[in-house]
């Protein structure tokens, strides 16, 4: 299960639109878990695709930067996250053929239908399993 | 020896020697169960061309996040 601050399920949702018809990205922080984790920060990232609008790549070193900023703020790379503007609602082929993070979530935010669809699934080291989103509000417990 | 950090993951000591007569980068990956198209080499938190020959003894893999 992957657990998201309200505020970062809205910002997840904010960046993709803003950054439509191309894929946005970032990295999830918070605390990380082999079977629960939860998110309470987001951190954009640029995408250096050569095509935007069909894939996404992080820059290496802002990437090692987003990932050490979270750590030294005393929490967990939890995931990362991209959009999928014109679906599909699941990872690609390519998703698929480049992940490299054994254990890490990978979100997708999904803008091709009437609502916006955040998603999640952990890269197993041979494919993605989905797992479930929950939307906490600040008063919830963590 | 060379240090390398798997950012996220393990940290290990290889031995240059191990890999044959001038290791490259894209050797030192390999030498930790990676390919260098997965992953970016960082020297000093820069990235370092893979085919160069490792002439650091502390270096980051850093994973790369990208997909479609």
């Amino acid at each position: 299960m992957l657990e998201l601050s309200r505020s970062v399920y809205d910002e997840l949702i904010a960046h993709a639109r803003e950054r439509a018809p191309e894929e946005c990205c970032g990295v999830l922080g918070g605390r990380q878990g082999a079977d629960r984790s939860r998110a309470d920060r987001h951190r954009r990232a640029s995408n250096i695709a050569s095509d935007p609008e069909t894939a996404y790549e992080l820059d290496p070193e802002e990437q090692l930067a987003h990932m050490q900023a979270i750590e030294d703020a005393g929490q967990d790379v939890v995931g990362f996250v991209h959009s999928h503007p014109a679906g599909p609602p699941r990872p690609s082929r390519t998703d698929e053929r480049q992940a490299t993070w054994t254990g890490y979530s990978y979100v997708i935010v999904v803008l091709d239908g009437a609502e916006p669809f955040v998603g999640s699934w952990r890269w197993t080291g041979e494919r993605f399993q989905q797992e479930t989103v929950a939307i906490q509000s600040a008063e919830s417990p963590t | 020896m060379v240090t390398v950090e798997v950012v996220g993951e393990e940290t290990r000591e290889i031995d240059p020697e191990t890999l044959g007569t001038d290791p490259t980068y894209a050797d030192l990956v390999r030498a930790v169960d990676y390919s260098p198209h997965e992953v970016s080499v960082l020297v000093d938190d820069q990235p370092v061309p893979e085919d160069r020959a490792v002439d650091a003894d502390y270096v980051r893999v850093l994973r790369l996040i990208k997909g479609g």
